[in-house]
């Protein structure tokens, strides 16, 4: 089965200090998302840029608006996704609990839709 | 021969167990079931099969597979010619001991993390004990509608999201086999605390000595899993003996020990043997010993075990501070350091935290009432009764109100 983890994480930990923690979390999913890769695993995912970064289009009534910003404000914002197969959901659990965060966060597990 | 419902009750969550390993769909698992039942309602009057689990689960098989069937021609064929009924060859399946033990692997995908705590015990009673959507229901004190619901929804996320049909492996007991433990806990808890044993609640007490019997025969070397099983054997041991003729409960340190089921206390003993012997010391090993020594009392002429049971309290406290555990250690230290002592201990826990804890008043009653404080013992075991306790427990408390 093919499962999205994505990772939640409170922005500000990449932006104090001098940027160290960032690169040392970006050398962590390196070597995580290459371990993957060489084992067939990893199916795709992507770092995503700082929330300051997001546009919102919105539809309502059949009207789109756009605004500056995520789609939902919160503590901790969408960072990251990596995509995965793997046998079953313990597999993607397996995996959730090993991918690098700065400090808490969270990594929900989706599994996505399958195509027969 | 067997009934039908009697078969269904012993062999019910093997059968399900089974076919839901096999075709790896709960939802199946649980139709075929219910398709196999039916037709042995029709079938057996005129036919008897030669082994009654057995017939059910070949039969539940056949179903199974024709549902699947059904299921991947139903879009693209006219509907299909009707299928046979089970006829010979199901009669020809004649040993229920080639139905295959998969129940272990159901109460896993039962009790995974990944499915909602509260819905856990539910499914484990429903699909591993066969116990219906109403029984449940009525023992989780939530309206049948919304069990249902909630069923649903736990079984469609483990069919979604892909949880796994296989035991997991040993590096993933730690948090797997706690699920497993805590939610039985929860469910014996609600069989237990039924001292009648007439009502929902206790109708299930059975199955926890299956199910736990299971889950230390597979699993021998999880000292937590042995614990366990013990504790369910020594507290249903004492079941014949927690009532007295009038219905009203019987408090563990008058209850005749010579009630007791001595075969189910041996057998709780030989566990947690087995546990201690693994050298693993936790808290379910302190909770079945709690029980234990209570067990070794063969007569009520024999001292009742205040201080080994005060040590194994500070014991299991020492593990996890816990004021619902301070309570019943209340209840200990009142025998061992007098009531004012113990009356202390309460008065010094978080009484807006234990509000709505039915025994916090109740130990507080009686407390009181030994004290000669009569007043706050009255007010205390009104408390008590109005937070509904079970006919046997009510009948005692409303009787130690009357002696005061």
């Amino acid at each position: 089965m093919q499962y999205a983890l994505l990772i939640y994480e409170n922005e500000d930990l990449y932006r104090a200090g001098d940027g160290r923690a960032m690169d040392e979390i970006i050398a962590a999913h390196q070597a995580l998302a290459g371990e993957l890769a060489a084992t067939g695993v990893l199916k795709g995912g992507s770092g995503l840029k700082t929330v300051d970064t997001a546009t919102t289009v919105r539809k309502t009534d059949g009207q789109h608006a756009l605004h500056d910003g995520p789609y939902a404000e919160a503590r901790e914002q969408l960072g990251g996704f990596y995509l995965v197969e793997v046998p079953d959901l313990d597999a993607a659990l397996a995996i959730a609990k090993r991918i690098p965060l700065a400090g808490d966060g969270a990594v929900e597990v989706r599994p996505m839709i399958e195509e027969d | 021969m067997k009934t039908l419902d009697q078969t269904a009750r012993e062999a019910g969550g093997r059968i399900v167990a089974a076919l839901a390993a096999t075709f790896r769909d709960l939802d199946l698992a649980e139709e075929a079931w219910a398709e196999a039942c039916a037709r042995a309602a029709a079938v057996w009057p005129t036919a008897p099969p030669l082994d009654p689990a057995a017939w059910l689960y070949a039969t539940a098989r056949r179903c199974a597979i024709d549902m699947i069937r059904r299921r991947t021609v139903r879009d693209r064929l006219p509907p299909d010619t009707p299928q046979p009924e089970a006829t010979a060859e199901d009669m020809l399946a004649s040993d229920a001991r080639l139905i295959p033990d998969e129940r272990l692997r159901l109460i896993f995908v039962c009790c995974h993390p990944a499915v909602a705590p509260e819905a856990r015990a539910a499914l484990t009673l429903r699909l591993v004990c066969g116990l219906s959507v109403e029984e449940i229901a009525r023992a989780f004190l939530v309206a049948e509608p919304a069990m249902f619901q909630r069923l649903t929804r736990a079984k469609k996320k483990i069919a979604e999201a892909g949880v796994s049909f296989e035991v997991p492996g040993p590096e993933a007991w730690p948090e797997r086999l706690a699920a497993v433990l805590s939610t039985l806990e929860v469910a014996y808890a609600r069989a237990h605390e039924d001292a009648a044993g007439t009502g929902q609640h206790a109708g299930y007490a059975r199955e926890m000595l299956d199910l736990t019997a299971v889950l230390a025969e597979l699993l021998p070397n999880e000292p937590e899993c042995l614990a366990f099983a013990a504790l369910v054997r020594f507290a249903e041991a004492r079941r014949p003996a927690r009532l007295d003729a009038e219905g009203a409960m019987v408090p563990l340190s008058e209850q005749d020990p010579k009630l007791w089921r001595r075969p189910l206390i041996l057998e709780g003993e030989a566990l947690l043997r087995a546990a201690a012997r693994l050298n693993r010391p936790g808290p379910r090993q302190l909770r079945a010993a709690l029980h234990g020594v209570w067990c070794v009392r063969r007569a009520l002429a024999e001292p009742p075990p205040w201080s080994a049971a005060l040590a194994l309290y500070d014991l299991l406290l020492a593990w996890r501070e816990d004021p619902f555990v301070r309570i019943n250690r209340a209840v200990v230290l009142a025998e061992v350091a007098g009531p004012a002592a113990a009356l202390a201990e309460v008065d010094g826990l978080d009484a807006a935290r234990l509000d709505d804890f039915q025994p916090f008043h109740a130990v507080r009653a009686d407390l009181l009432a030994r004290l000669g404080q009569r007043d706050e013992a009255l007010e205390a075991y009104d408390r008590a009764l109005d937070m509904a306790p079970g006919p046997a427990e009510r009948r005692w408390l409303i009787r130690r109100r009357t002696e005061l």
